[in-house]
């Protein structure tokens, strides 16, 4: 019977992406872009949803069993970097894309400073960061697999890989986003639903009743530093920085370039704050740091952690209900990695392959460069990801965060900051970039601070110091990514 | 941003914005506290819930009313 529901399930997901690739308009900006149609309430469900991925499901609620409530900043910060994305960049970096019809953001900047470099720089960065990220997911799928049936984790690392590739090769950004819709849901009312059950069942008290046991039996899930001590205020506060720097993550950056016109810009933030702050990210937070420990108190150790809400749902839910939880989990792997898979073709095809050795591309030929690279980075994630199972978990915040962060001062300098230069991005990134590999291999680098801190710091003083000390833009380049888009922005 | 900075109500949005991150960190020194809101929330998520609803009365006003692309 389990095997039938996730077989329908993932028939249904083919079926969306076999209906995409007949509407679509077979053009790059159709596949990369969803030819920038993409309205407010879609765009909510793809954004949120390429975002949570399997993480919200065991890696966030596993670090709240271990370490109490605070880590709930990084979730805050990341509600406030998004939120700033579409409040602070979105409009500007949307309305110039548009304009020129630029089809990555990478492509945006190398524009923007003029620099061929730049170009294959924050490619190459961007892509290292990325591509480990994709593999995670699926194997995220294995596990999940392999607790509720019995079958080994490739089983259900094989399952997610062909829905992700069949999806992003025929479906492209348009598919991706509506195919969010419908996985955000399954994903949302599994997490809802799972919860609701589980106090129904396991706590009738409530939430009231749940806090106050905590309160009686293990008072430090319910403040700070937690039961290992982790949490001094200033890892707390670094917390939120890292979260703040959602902005720069680039399969979200990509999503605004989708956006249908400025309007979405002004609603967005809406459902950033309802759905996405206040609701939807409450619920992990309540399963890992109310739940789970008064549920199934005792269990140690990260691995063990991470599965908490699922070995709690598959020991005292319906087995039927484990089914549906874990094609919830099955909807936010696939939900982020196909956009994460996107975001690094188009990076590939775009400003790779068509920006350095066949710049004069037909449409045609770069789609077609987009959906091969498709099988080649998934190839390339998934045997990243089995040969460092162990360090993959870290890699997401230790090094994926952090990575993403050192294109975000060229990036809101590049947008917002007409001073801005060539020499001030590369300086910047590289020395970020170096700096961060550099603390990674040498950890006393960091000062005991979380790597995105102090190499943004040094990243971001650079770039400002450089900028001002080396040529201005040209006119040329000031009238084209900032009097024109005021003017376009301006204009009903 | 370049175009909300550029008049007082977009200057006093990004200010509440500002403030309201730095009252964040600020309070973390209190998180030791067993303390309970309405009987069952942490102090680390009553906070967020604080900043959000800042963030989002704030954004209403702003964009609504004063962001000069509306």
């Amino acid at each position: 019977m389990t095997i039938l529901i996730l077989a329908l399930f993932g028939l249904a997901i083919l079926g969306m992406a076999a209906y995409g690739y007949k509407v679509s308009a077979k053009t790059a900006e159709d596949y990369m872009l969803a030819g920038r149609t993409i309205g407010v309430v879609v765009m909510f469900f793809f954004v949120l949803f390429a975002v949570s991925s399997s993480w919200t499901f065991y890696g966030y609620p596993g670090f709240l069993y271990l370490h109490g409530p605070s880590y709930i900043y990084f979730v805050w910060g990341s509600v406030a970097g998004f939120a700033a994305l579409y409040m602070f960049l979105g409009p500007r970096l949307w309305a110039i894309a548009r304009l020129n019809r630029f089809l990555s953001p990478v492509e945006v900047l190398a524009e923007r400073y003029e620099s061929p470099f730049l170009r294959v720089l924050l490619s190459l960065m961007l892509l290292v960061f990325i591509v480990p990220y994709v593999g995670i997911q699926p194997l995220g799928v294995g596990l999940g697999f392999k607790t509720l049936t019995g079958m080994p984790i490739i089983v259900g690392a094989a399952y997610t890989v062909v829905l992700l590739v069949i999806l992003v090769i025929l479906g492209g950004m348009r598919i991706v986003a509506w195919v969010n819709i419908f996985l955000g849901s399954v994903y949302a009312s599994a997490l809802l639903g799972s919860l609701i059950w589980a106090f129904n069942r396991l706590i009738p008290g409530g939430l009231k009743a749940a806090a106050q046991t905590l309160m009686v039996q293990n008072p430090e899930m319910l403040s700070a530093p937690g039961p290992l001590g982790y949490f001094t205020p200033v890892v707390i506060g670094g917390t939120m920085v890292v979260g703040l720097m959602a902005f720069s993550w680039p399969h979200i950056v990509i999503g605004v370039m989708t956006a249908r016109d400025k309007v979405l810009f002004k609603w967005f933030p809406i459902l950033i704050f309802i759905f996405g702050g206040v609701f939807f990210y409450t619920l992990p937070f309540i399963w890992g740091s109310l739940v789970a420990p008064v549920v199934m108190p005792g269990v140690t150790g990260k691995e063990a952690a991470d599965s908490i809400v699922q070995t709690i749902i598959t020991q005292k839910l319906p087995s039927w209900f484990s089914v549906y939880v874990l094609m919830g989990v099955i909807a936010a792997a696939v939900s982020t990695a196909a956009v994460q898979l996107l975001t690094s073709s188009i990076i590939i095809a775009r400003d790779l392959i068509q920006g350095f050795f066949k710049p004069e591309a037909e449409d045609s030929k770069i789609v077609k460069w987009a959906r091969w690279s498709v099988v080649g980075i998934t190839i390339i994630s998934l045997v990243v990801s089995l040969r460092y199972t162990k360090a993959m978990a870290l890699y997401l915040t230790e090094v994926t965060i952090p990575g993403f962060a050192q294109w975000g001062p060229a990036l809101v300098g590049g947008i917002l900051w007409k001073r801005g230069t060539k020499q001030g991005a590369i300086v910047g990134t590289l020395a970020g970039l170096i700096y961060l590999v550099a603390g990674l291999l040498y950890k006393p680098l960091f000062f005991g601070m979380h790597p995105v801190m102090p190499t943004i710091i040094v990243n971001m003083i650079l770039y400002i110091v450089v900028s001002l000390f080396t040529e201005r833009p040209s006119e040329e380049i000031k009238a084209k990514f900032f009097d024109e888009v005021e003017e376009f922005l301006e204009a009903d | 941003m370049r175009e909300i900075l550029r008049h007082t109500p977009g200057k006093i949005f990004v200010g509440i914005l500002f403030l309201s991150v730095v009252g964040m960190l600020f309070v973390t020194r209190y998180f030791t506290a067993k303390i309970l809101v309405f009987g069952w929330m942490t102090l680390p998520l009553f906070a967020g819930l604080v900043m959000t609803l800042v963030w989002l009365v704030a954004y209403l006003i702003y964009f609504f009313k004063y962001w000069p692309y509306r």
